[in-house]
């Protein structure tokens, strides 16, 4: 078996590679834009966005408008909207996503890091992109599992409901038995590891394709690079303070209220035409 | 047993891997031996160019005639001429070789190779690679080799030591056939059987102690050659180059070039000045050599220059601080001019000395260089001595049929004083002329090949060469040959560089021949037979003991002073005596060099006064000038 | 065996600590040895003092450590190994600036991305060997005189000229995380190249005539052990003692294994 693969991985080598290194920057990269976006939304929505709802409705239930809800439950519909979400999902993600990182993981065992001996940056940020590339695949099979599946792994990661996007999200960090703190740092450090991947991915792949040969072409690209990923470590962070301190109950009535319309009772109907009052009461997704 | 002629070329320097071009282009297996893998080889070290007569020269008058004068003359009229012409002549050709290997020659913004002056010469003739020629054209050459390695003409066999040509007697007479190797990792010894055998193994520098050679250049192999029955000739023409920096290990080369770009040599006029070299204006430095030679200023042939340098510090007392330093300042050049056309020195010199040359003069003494001598080989003269014949067998052939040696080992080319330049010339010359020579010897001449030769004659001298490393290896004596090679090369240096004389000579010989002594009285501290550099060494240092020998002879029985060679106790060249080449023949009984004369072949330019345009200088020297009598 | 030198009484001493192996298959272990240095001596002068004193602070009789060294200004490249753990020529290695103290250490260690030979000498045909996958040479007619090479500019001049400074000495390497010591020939044809070589091809891919073979370097450079084999670390141009651009020949290489690779897509050549 093992002669099969090498044989197979000798004779198409090159693009393997090449193919390895495509995958990472697109889709896979490029994917963390719309996702920690929409994610990040539970903040910037409440900033940035008016809440739709009409005026009175939360003060009679008691709660502060909070347009982050709406925005983040709005982006999460969306998403869900689209046709043919499984083949996007599968086709797109999942296996660009098994591509990369299984082949990230062996390619990562034929090095040796060495930062002990040669204590350069560039040699720590090499050393980085493999732990990080580890710590990555490990953490988007929990990611996926859990959000997308509903594994709880033993109620330490309670599940997802995309009828309820912000309150279950919030729940799944505040809920757990690890306590929000535990899992707020798990989720920091996860997913800025994927994004410093990501970023020094993108800075790499300039390399490895040819884009950037002078140094100098290398430092001006690095600075982007770095800006990109900074932007992404931002919109992470936010995130991750925005779910862990959301107010659940308050999410959880806003969100109903958006589900059940301004009347409270007539039946609401998304715009991809999935009907939000069939959703499963555990949230999960069908 | 593999029946095919073959060649076998000893040395991978510039001379090995040219001459290995040549002969496998022309269908002959070669099996390459070099102690170092050949891409390491001492031609790395030379730095400044490469000397050819090329269009803008000739344009303002030069040609190979005035190159081949020039070299005539820097040698001080001591070479044989036709192989001198030969060679002159085939340089432009040369050059152009090289640039399609893909050397990347420095050049000019319209893509024309650049030029710098050297010395010797008024005229820009020298073609370089940065300061680091010798490495480019060697890497193009090892490149070459590779590739018909890669073809299967070429074996190498690196990190194995030539210990022995294998000579064969028949009716015929005598002639070689194979050398006895050592790998020097396992430690194996074995022969190999070829046709002919080339020496192109290079100087023999460590005989010096400190010198600018690499380590491997013992001189050694040319030993081991000579002491098998080949001739060695002028082995006193040893040249000390000007510009080096002294180190614990080794003298380091600043490349003439440095002057032919502008490098100024100069001391404060006063003596012991403890000045910052900056701090001193203009009128208070003394540039002795551009006083002295107003026409060739600082690039007069290195004998006088080293002359000059060490009679301003030993004899005048007026070196830098009082020791043996001189100036060689380069910050008037600027950092970009330098970079561009020196960097490789700039470098060295700011690594191993800690100072940048851009803003601070380099200080520098003479170190021993280059041997103009080496073993005598012959050539065929075209009959109008311009020239040799194309593709003669005996192109630089030692007396030993079948035995060749090129490059710095052989003693031709340079005469009394090599010019600057003009080794690795000289070196791919007589790979690609008399590679052909050796082809035509091997096709041609050869009519029992050396597979057929009986097993005995090899076995014989594998075995001989076995009691020699078991002698040493069981030797229990307590010499340290470490040792013994360390005062070798301080009495060589003391007593046979840069001013000797028939008195210290004579010491030297007498201290020679102590040292001899207690070289048979040596332990090795590394017994065992796995990589033992211990043993390499002393056995080396047999050999090196027996040609120093040879060196301070040559320089005893050469009554004059010519070139590098200079004797106190006879200041003047002596033409009507010894304007003859001085050959070594090794004596197996008393194990002691006997010196003959041979003449020259001065047909094409007559000897005339060698004087580079001296004038008496502001500052008088006490030292007898070199003034010559014809 | 041999009676120390005077001047070992005169000048400071450094201790040397140094790995040694007899040779392949036999257990290494570490000596010491005490070296009075003179102001201006490098590693190479030590071990030539240490040859002719073998003997190590314990007071045992030991003998010269091996060691490969040729040229000692730092153009041959044969005395690479490892100083205080770092790659690097030991020739240029001046003792004031390593071990500017009395009694510092300085630990010397073999190459360890090569087979030991004995003590500091390692076996690098690997090196070489990568040279001839990479056909790094100008594929000449022959030495006959047919005129001149290509012409050249200056600027092109100044590009190759860097590059062909390469001396294999290795020390990219040794310092390179994707690149493994490989005991056995038979495996070097598919472990990673180095970036000496990624460096060697862009040389001979930018000379006019030695562009012939452009396409079968840029294939070998695509084949396993190749250019994709590079991770980026960046450390071989950090370590390179004669400064040679190497990341950006791995960059300038990757470029063109990029549009080679489109092009045999569409010309199948």
């Amino acid at each position: 078996m093992a002669s099969i693969i090498a044989g197979f991985l000798d004779r198409h080598y090159f693009l393997i590679r090449r193919l390895h290194s495509l995958t990472g920057v697109f889709p896979i990269g490029v994917y963390l834009f719309p996702h920690l976006a929409t994610n990040s939304s539970i903040v910037w929505g409440k900033l940035l966005n008016e809440s739709k709802l009409p005026a009175g409705q939360l003060e009679s239930l008691g709660i502060a408008a909070h347009a982050g809800v709406e925005t983040f439950q709005h982006e999460v519909n969306f998403i869900h909207s689209l046709p043919g979400l499984v083949l996007i999902e599968i086709g797109l993600l999942w296996l660009p996503i098994a591509y990369h990182g299984l082949l990230g993981i062996y390619f990562a065992g034929t090095g040796r890091s060495n930062v002990d001996r040669y204590r350069y940056q560039d040699n720590w940020r090499y050393t980085l992109q493999r732990i990080t590339g580890y710590i990555g695949v490990l953490f988007i099979f929990i990611h996926i599992t859990s959000l997308r599946f509903g594994w709880t792994y033993w109620g330490l990661m309670p599940a997802f409901d995309p009828q309820a996007a912000a309150s279950s999200t919030a729940q799944h960090f505040q809920q757990s038995t690890l306590g929000t703190t535990f899992i707020a740092a798990f989720y920091l450090v996860c997913v800025l590891a994927l994004v410093y991947h990501f970023a020094n991915g993108l800075w790499t792949a300039a390399i490895t394709w040819g884009l950037t040969v002078s140094v100098h072409a290398q430092r001006r690209w690095g600075y982007v690079c770095g800006a990109v990923g900074l932007m992404l470590a931002g919109a992470t962070v936010v995130s991750v303070i925005g779910f862990s301190r959301l107010d659940i109950d308050a999410a959880r009535q806003i969100e109903q209220v958006m589900r059940n319309g301004p009347a409270g009772a007539a039946r609401h109907v998304e715009p991809g035409g999935s009907d939000v009052l069939s959703a499963s009461p555990d949230g999960r997704d069908p | 047993m593999n029946t095919q002629k073959r060649v076998i070329m000893v040395g991978g320097g510039l001379a090995g891997l040219a001459g290995t071009i040549r002969i496998a282009e022309a269908g002959l297996p070669v099996d390459l031996f070099s102690m170092v893998p050949v891409k390491r080889s001492h031609s790395v070290c030379a730095q400044g160019g490469i000397n050819a007569a090329n269009d803008i020269a000739r344009q303002q008058g030069y040609s190979e005639y005035e190159h081949f004068d020039e070299t005539i003359y820097g040698g001080d009229f001591l070479q044989h001429q036709p192989p001198v012409y030969e060679m002159v002549h085939w340089a432009p050709k040369i050059i152009d070789l090289l640039d399609r290997m893909g050397v990347p020659f420095n050049r000019t913004t319209e893509s024309q190779r650049d030029l710098r002056l050297f010395g010797g010469s008024l005229y820009k003739r020298t073609h370089f690679a940065g300061a680091t020629t010798g490495q480019q054209l060697l890497y193009a050459l090892d490149e070459q080799v590779r590739r018909w390695e890669a073809q299967g003409k070429v074996n190498k066999y690196e990190y194995w030591e030539f210990l022995w040509p294998v000579l064969e007697t028949d009716d015929s007479g005598r002639r070689c056939v194979g050398i006895i190797a050592q790998d020097v990792r396992t430690m194996q010894i074995r022969a190999f059987r070829a046709e002919a055998v080339v020496i192109a193994t290079g100087g023999c520098g460590m005989i010096f102690g400190k010198s600018t050679n690499s380590v491997m250049c013992t001189g050694a192999a040319a030993s081991r050659c000579y002491q098998a029955g080949a001739w060695y000739a002028n082995g006193e023409f040893i040249q000390v180059h000007p510009t080096a920096i002294p180190g614990a290990d080794k003298l380091r080369l600043m490349s003439e070039s440095a002057r032919g770009e502008g490098g100024r040599v100069w001391v404060p006029r006063t003596k012991a000045d403890r000045r910052d070299p900056r701090d001193i204006p203009e009128n208070q430095r003394f540039y002795f050599l551009e006083e002295k030679y107003p026409k060739y200023g600082n690039i007069v042939p290195r004998d006088i220059a080293t002359r000059e340098i060490f009679d301003i510090c030993v004899n005048q007392g007026l070196g830098v601080g009082g020791g043996n330093m001189v100036y060689l300042d380069l910050t008037h050049l600027g950092r970009e001019y330098l970079e561009l056309k020196l960097g490789g020195i700039i470098e060295i010199y700011r690594k191993f000395v800690g100072e940048d040359p851009a803003l601070v003069p380099m200080k520098i003494f003479p170190g021993v260089h280059y041997s103009m001598g080496g073993l005598w080989t012959q050539y065929t003269a075209k009959d109008d001595l311009r020239g040799m014949a194309m593709g003669s067998a005996n192109s630089m052939m030692t007396n030993i049929p079948g035995l060749y040696a090129f490059g710095e080992v052989n003693y031709q080319y340079h005469g009394a004083n090599r010019l600057g330049a003009n080794a690795l010339l000289s070196c791919i010359f007589d790979g690609l002329f008399c590679g052909a020579g050796v082809a035509n010897y091997v096709l041609e001449v050869v009519t029992t090949t050396s597979a057929r030769l009986d097993q005995s004659v090899y076995d014989a001298a594998v075995r001989q060469q076995q009691e020699i490393v078991d002698r040493l290896i069981n030797g229990r004596g307590m010499e340290s040959p470490y040792q013994i090679g360390r005062e070798l090369g301080e009495e060589m240096t003391a007593a046979s560089t840069v001013v000797k004389s028939e008195q210290r000579l004579l010491q030297a010989i007498e201290a020679l021949q102590q040292l001899q002594g207690r070289y048979q009285s040596i332990g090795l501290s590394d017994t065992g037979m796995w990589t033992n550099q211990n043993l390499c060494y002393a056995r080396a240092l047999g050999d090196m003991l027996k040609l120093a020998e040879v060196i301070l002879q040559g320089g005893i029985d050469r009554k004059e002073s010519r070139g590098a060679h200079y004797r106190t106790d006879f200041p003047d060249r002596d033409d009507a005596n010894f304007l003859k080449t001085t050959v070594a023949k090794y004596d197996p009984d008393t194990g002691r060099p006997e010196i003959f004369l041979e003449p020259v072949e001065t047909g094409l330019v007559p000897p005339r006064a060698r004087t580079y345009g001296k004038v008496a200088a502001s500052t008088e020297t006490s030292r007898p000038t070199e003034t010559v009598s014809v | 065996m041999v009676a120390p030198t005077t001047e070992a009484l005169q000048t400071r001493s450094v201790r040397f600590r140094i790995k040694r192996q007899d040779r392949p298959g036999l257990p290494w272990r570490w000596e010491s040895f005490d070296v009075p240095v003179e102001p201006g001596a490098n590693v190479i002068s030590c071990l030539q003092w240490i040859a002719a004193n073998p003997r190590t602070i314990d007071g045992r009789d030991s003998n010269p450590v091996a060691y490969d060294a040729g040229c000692l200004e730092e153009v041959c490249g044969a005395c690479t190994m490892l100083i205080n753990g770092q790659v690097r020529q030991s020739c240029s290695c001046l003792i004031d600036q390593y071990a500017p103290k009395d009694g510092d250490v300085m630990r010397l260690e073999p190459m360890s991305k090569f087979p030991v030979v004995r003590d500091l000498m390692v076996d690098r045909q690997r090196l070489f060997h990568a040279l001839t996958r990479t056909k790094a040479w100008v594929p000449i007619d022959g030495t006959y005189h047919l005129g001149p090479g290509p012409q050249d500019t200056p600027q092109s001049q100044q590009v190759r000229y860097k590059l062909s400074e390469c001396m294999s000495c290795g020390c990219c390497l040794e310092a390179c995380p994707q690149y493994k010591l490989e005991e056995h020939e038979s495996r070097w044809d598919k472990a990673f190249i180095g970036a000496h070589a990624i460096s060697q091809a862009r040389l001979f891919n930018e000379h006019g005539t030695g562009n012939v073979l452009a396409s079968d370097r840029l294939e070998t450079m695509i084949g396993p052990g190749g250019i994709s084999d590079c991770g980026n670390a960046q450390n071989c141009v950090k370590v390179c003692p004669k400064d040679i651009p190497l990341t950006e020949s791995i960059a300038a290489i990757g470029r063109a294994v990029t549009i080679h690779s489109i092009r045999k897509f569409f010309t199948g050549k």
